[in-house]
């Protein structure tokens, strides 16, 4: 019954990808997203029922080549993350009939149909996935149909170089999952998903690659640039589907590995949680400087990634240490934080893409305004601020607040002072990072919905149709469902877990406004007048005179000034030699894309000379290609010489 | 008799504030200030040499106490202040290197390393907690006091830096060393402070290294190593 | 939920509404004495709040439902939050509240909103408020997370009533680490509060205003709900502070005659506080806005050492 319920949703998410490729219609498309939309109900179900009962299902295996099966299996963690896929699925796809039919051609729109499913098809797989090969094959269709749909607009320059980029940092993903699941098979011999009963120092290795490899692809600093670039090239529909489920899938993977370690070392806890703090802090604050609401919105994603691998470095600290208790409530923080972000980065996604669609542009000081001419999307987007802010009683505090708990406990820790004196550190850097969230998202709702339309095309929005309005909601009620039942729901799913109970304080502030807001309706006696704001004088205020997304950030640019550190470019062009007619030239100031200049770029400089050294030897004579066979007999020849 | 867990209490109180006081000098733009609270971080050590007295019963430490308060807090705080009046200038704005707040994060930093260091170095010795700690405050102290000497740009507060990372051995020297031997070393060093800073007098300095070394070779008392 | 906690949901809110602006009142008192003026009355603030219920609130044709909401709401935050400080007696615990972190994330509620409507009409004071105040708020977090995590490791608990309950009735602070919390928690009612040096709550300038820029725009009845929300949020984080440097009197037991001596004994010693805020913002100059992070650095510094004496030492 339970393996019906996967194969069925199994089956609907393929019959989703064929179906928009044989016939070109809008009813075959939006048949593919509705099979999506039962495709999650039909997980739901199978979650559910894994999460709530502990019963594993068994698939039988297919053998796919010799002696490599592929099998799919499903534990509690496994059915976690299914869990996620399909509480963001139905948003997505409802999202997706009116938003697909946008596109610009009939073929795109079938093709960005299909591999929307594909897409879904295969982070289902991934994580359902019960061995390494099939982990593997679907990880990398995974990563290539995203990358399809990164470069659905593929005419324009910059998301031809947006798609390269993925297209690279996803390949240096695989190959070190590669390299880390050799190692794996070479110390179990099995391409199973074991426990790891190794001595510490024995899975280093293994541990380092899958870190760096599941890193990337989740978009950990410093290996995060590809999301900035990704995002605003993708559609909405996709970018919510990529930050909120696949940089999950990443989390997943890693998790499936954190766990079946028998014995993690303290220095992986310490690293993760230190490479978790910077991610958050780091990405919070470029995204501060940002202006493009989905480059915004991808910074801030690689922030709650950096949460997330915080309480994943507690839980392996804690556990390290034998604090069983925090070390559970860390893991949950992590997971529920997981589960959250999924939501609330889908509904500000979904949002920006109605915003954008609306306006026809990203740039968020050509915004203001939206909340009068798109109430509803406006709504649901302050919904997503809220959440994602962490406001109590929304979902985004819920998993923050384990994490909070996890880290004041940090005194249990007495007997490695030094320790306890490092997850202060830690504690402070992310009570940073939540309040700059908060003040992001002050910037990205305040500046977007609120005041005049600061452009002629923010004035003239026109709020979206219907299904680009039900799509976010769906999240949007989640968000806050989860966020007022996160008491009931952690203890649903069988965690125990100290834990204020939201449900009552949701009620009390429900409450104590209805009653506030009855007495001062009671007491008014003059009604509210409307009457210009003040403008200093001036007669009528002006979009002009409103503070700008950049003069929001400015105070924290400037605290911050050490890290948002400009590069100056000057390249002059002359008539002549001695540099004194000047022809044309090329000025920029422009802010130090530090990570992209100083870790990306020499490495790919390095590779690209080595490269074109090595295309020298491809000259296209026969009389060459001969001495190469030669040297290669030759080195051969010696090599089994000396060696035998 | 007064309860030691009470004191103990008091001092490590005294700890943080010497190392506010420490932060203080790092961070504070007004020279007047910074010599305040020079004053008031010996003050403090002589109060923490004071309680130990009373928690001890060694009257080294007493004789420690005094020496400190008569020394530091009021003598050569009062040299100082006449050279302050003097050169009339009554703020150091400009750092090198290290902004304060960096300085600050910094600091924190120090004090960690310390506190790793000597776990390791005082790993055999039977320290109580309280004396361990104050150890790592004296180390600390010294090291905070070396950043404002490099730090801060007018010789004034480097000699200030320098007098704070002093009292930071005599820190040191409280709660690890052998005192007799410490008391010595601590009196020629203070005496050390007093020439040097009566010499500073005498030429009158008013302002960064550079014009210091200006004016002292124009005064002729010392060529710096360079011909003239 | 016990009676205890029960008796305390009704008269810790309704203790914290009514005593909240005497305060506000008497802080401008001692001001006032201090510049050599008068003053006003210590019930002048009641009187405002009156009159300020009876006005008419005007609305710029730029604003939305968000400034409609915000001042609701943000009673609505702070009114809850006094279930989270014993100001009266310390309930037995129930149902999460008094949760440190819910009680932190419910005052960020409070600055979200009220950031949000210092956009909402458009004007540039209100943006600039906006900015500056989340601005700070986001420096300031780290000391207000590591104070109060140093509060939970000393007092053992996560919850503020457990700790209170514990320090309750001793005369004098439970750990000598208690009293460099309470300097910590001091700097943060001033930054929390807006007062100098680090806004100044009389003010109207723009280059000096944070606090009273992003209120700018609200009028009548919402201006007086905001200002009561504000007064409230001083009342309590007062009562953090007097709880943890000065418990005595402070009853555990849901007794009438104890509750009543321990409210007023908290009259009393908030009142002393008052003095204490007044003469400290009387005797300090308004800090420049850039100036400021190195002075919050200092009070992290505090808060980091703090903790580090409590871990080591």
């Amino acid at each position: 019954m339970l393996e019906a319920l996967a194969y069925g949703a199994v089956f609907a998410l393929v019959s989703g990808t064929v179906l928009p490729l044989l016939y070109r219609s809008k009813n075959a498309r939006q048949a593919s997203f509705g099979l999506s939309l039962i495709s999650s109900v039909l997980l739901l179900g199978f979650a559910g029922t894994v999460l709530y009962t502990g019963k594993e299902p068994s698939f039988p295996a297919f053998g796919f080549l010799p002696g490599l099966d592929f099998t799919l299996a499903a534990d509690r963690l496994t059915a976690g993350f299914v869990l996620l896929i399909a509480a963001v699925l139905p948003g997505v796809s409802i999202y997706s009939l009116e938003y697909t039919e946008h596109a610009k051609s009939e073929a795109r729109k079938a093709l960005q149909a299909a591999l929307t499913s594909l897409f879904v098809l295969a982070m289902l797989l991934v994580v359902l996935a019960g061995n390494m090969v099939g982990f593997l094959i679907f990880w990398e269709i995974m990563s290539l149909s995203s990358l399809l749909l990164v470069l659905h607009d593929y005419s324009s320059e910059e998301n031809k170089k947006a798609g390269f980029f993925y297209f690279v940092m996803t390949n240096i993903s695989t190959t070190f999952l590669f390299l880390g699941f050799i190692s794996l098979y070479r110390l179990t011999g099995s391409a199973e998903f074991g426990p790891l009963e190794y001595p510490a120092g024995a899975l280093t290795l293994p541990f380092l690659c899958l870190f760096i490899g599941f890193g990337v692809k989740a978009g950990l600093v410093p290996f995060h640039k590809w999301l900035p670039y990704a995002h605003p090239a993708a559609p909405s529909n996709i970018s919510a589907l990529m930050s909120g489920v696949m940089l999950k899938v990443a989390i997943y993977g890693f998790l499936r590995f954190l766990l079946a370690a028998a014995s993690p070392e303290l220095w992986w806890g310490v690293l993760i949680l230190i490479a978790g703090s910077l991610s958050a802090l780091f990405g919070v604050i470029y995204a501060l400087k940002e202006s493009d609401i989905k480059r915004l919105l991808a910074y801030s994603s690689i922030e709650n990634i950096g949460i997330i691998f915080i309480g994943i470095g507690l839980y392996v600290i804690f556990r390290v240490e034998g604090l069983e208790t925090l070390a559970l409530m860390s893991l949950a923080g992590a997971c529920f934080h997981a589960f959250n972000h999924a939501l609330f980065k889908s509904l500000l996604f979904l949002c920006a893409g109605s915003v954008v669609h609306a306006t026809g542009t990203r740039n968020i000081e050509a915004f203001g305004g939206l909340v009068k001419t798109m109430p509803a999307t406006s709504a649901l987007f302050l919904i997503g601020s809220v959440s994602i802010a962490a406001l109590p009683p929304a979902n985004g505090f819920a998993g923050e607040l384990l994490l909070y708990q996890a880290f004041f406990q940090a005194s249990a820790l007495s007997a490695n002072p030094l320790l306890t004196v490092f997850m202060v550190i830690a504690l402070s850097s992310f009570a940073l990072t939540g309040a700059l969230a908060a003040a992001l998202f002050v910037k990205l709702f305040g500046i977007t919905c609120l005041a005049l339309p600061r452009s002629e095309e923010s004035r003239l929005a026109e709020e979206v149709e219907k299904p680009m309005l039900f799509g976010p909601a769906v999240p949007a009620v989640l968000c806050i469902l989860t966020g007022i039942f996160s008491k009931q729901i952690l203890s649903l799913a069988g965690w125990d877990i100290e834990f204020p109970d939201l449900l009552l304080l949701g009620l009390l502030l429900a409450f104590i406004y209805a009653a506030l807001f009855l007495a001062v309706r009671a007491k008014t006696e003059i009604p509210d007048r409307i009457s210009e704001t003040w403008g200093c004088g001036f007669p009528a205020l002006t979009p002009s005179t409103e503070y700008s997304s950049a003069g929001f950030s400015e105070p924290l640019v400037m605290i911050f000034k050490s890290i948002y550190r400009t590069r100056i470019v000057h390249r002059p062009e002359y008539f002549d030699g001695q540099e004194s007619l000047f022809k044309n030239g090329h000025v920029e100031i422009r802010l130090l894309r530090f990570f992209e200049e100083y870790l990306y770029i020499p490495p790919a400089l390095a590779i690209d000379s080595l490269s074109k050294r090595v295309a020298k030897l491809q000259n296209g004579k026969l009389d060459s290609y001969v001495l190469y066979a030669f040297l290669a007999v030759l080195t051969l020849i010696i090599a089994t010489g000396v060696l035998v | 008799m007064i309860e030691p867990l009470f004191l103990e209490g008091v001092i490590k109180i005294l700890f943080v504030f010497v190392l506010i006081s420490a932060a203080l000098i790092i961070s504070t733009r007004s020279l007047a200030s910074v010599l305040t609270t020079y004053t008031v971080q010996s003050f403090l050590l002589a109060a923490v040499s004071f309680l130990l007295y009373l928690m001890e019963g060694k009257s080294e430490l007493l004789l420690l106490a005094g020496l400190t308060l008569a020394s530091k807090v009021l003598l050569i705080p009062h040299f100082i202040k006449r050279i302050e009046e003097k050169i009339k200038i009554s703020r150091d704005l400009n750092f090198t290197y290290l902004e304060p707040t960096t300085s600050l994060l910094l600091s924190i930093g120090l004090i960690l390393l310390s506190y790793a260091f000597l776990s390791r170095v005082f790993e055999a010795f039977a320290l109580s907690k309280l004396f361990f700690f104050g150890a790592v405050i004296g180390l600390s102290l010294t090291l905070m006091g070396m950043l404002v000497m490099f730090s801060r740009r007018k010789v004034i507060t480097k000699a200030l830096g320098y007098l704070s990372m002093e009292n930071g051995v005599l820190m040191f020297g409280i709660f690890v060393t052998e005192l007799p031997f410490i008391l010595e070393i601590l009196i020629i060093i203070d005496l050390i402070i007093l020439v040097l800073l009566t010499s500073i007098l005498a030429v009158g300095l008013d302002s960064s290294i550079e014009e210091y070394r200006k004016k002292i070779r124009r005064l002729q008392v010392w060529n710096g190593g360079e011909a003239l | 939920m016990n009676t205890s906690f029960l008796l305390f949901a009704l008269l810790n809110p309704a203790f914290a509404l009514l005593a909240a602006p005497l305060y506000m009142a008497l802080i401008r008192k001692v001001k006032a004495y201090a510049q050599g003026r008068k003053g006003p009355k210590l019930f002048q603030v009641y009187y405002d709040l009156r009159k300020l219920m009876h006005k008419e609130a005007v609305y710029s044709p730029t604003s939305s439902w968000v400034m409609r909401l915000t001042p609701c709401l943000n009673l609505t935050a702070l009114l809850a939050c006094s279930l989270f400080v014993p100001l009266i007696f310390v309930p037995e615990p129930a149902g999460g509240f008094g949760n440190v972190i819910v009680f932190l994330y419910l005052l960020a509620l409070e600055r979200f909103f009220t950031a949000l409507s210092g956009l909402d009409a458009g004007s540039a004071f209100g943006g600039m408020g906006s900015s500056r105040s989340m601005s700070l708020a986001a420096v300031i977090e780290p000391t207000m997370v590591v104070a109060f995590a140093a509060l939970a490791f000393v007092l053992k608990s996560l919850n503020l009533h457990e700790m209170f309950a514990l320090t309750a009735g001793s005369l004098l602070p439970a750990s000598p680490t208690l009293v460099l919390v309470s300097i910590s928690l001091f700097i943060i009612l001033i930054v929390e509060t807006g007062r100098l040096p680090v806004d100044n709550p009389a003010t109207h300038l723009e280059l000096t205003m944070i606090n009273e820029a992003m209120i700018l725009e609200q009028t009548g009845k919402n201006l007086a709900l905001l200002e009561l929300a504000h007064a409230i949020k001083q009342l309590l984080l007062m009562g953090v502070l007097i709880n943890t440097i000065l418990p005595i009197g402070l009853s555990a037991e849901a007794d009438a005659g104890k509750i009543a001596v321990s409210a007023l004994l908290f009259l009393l010693k908030a009142g002393v506080l008052a003095v204490v805020i007044g003469l400290f913002e009387s005797a300090l100059a308004k800090m420049r806005l850039f100036r400021l992070p190195a002075f919050y650095m200092m009070a992290f510094f505090f808060s980091a050492l703090t903790i580090l004496i409590e871990v080591f030492a």
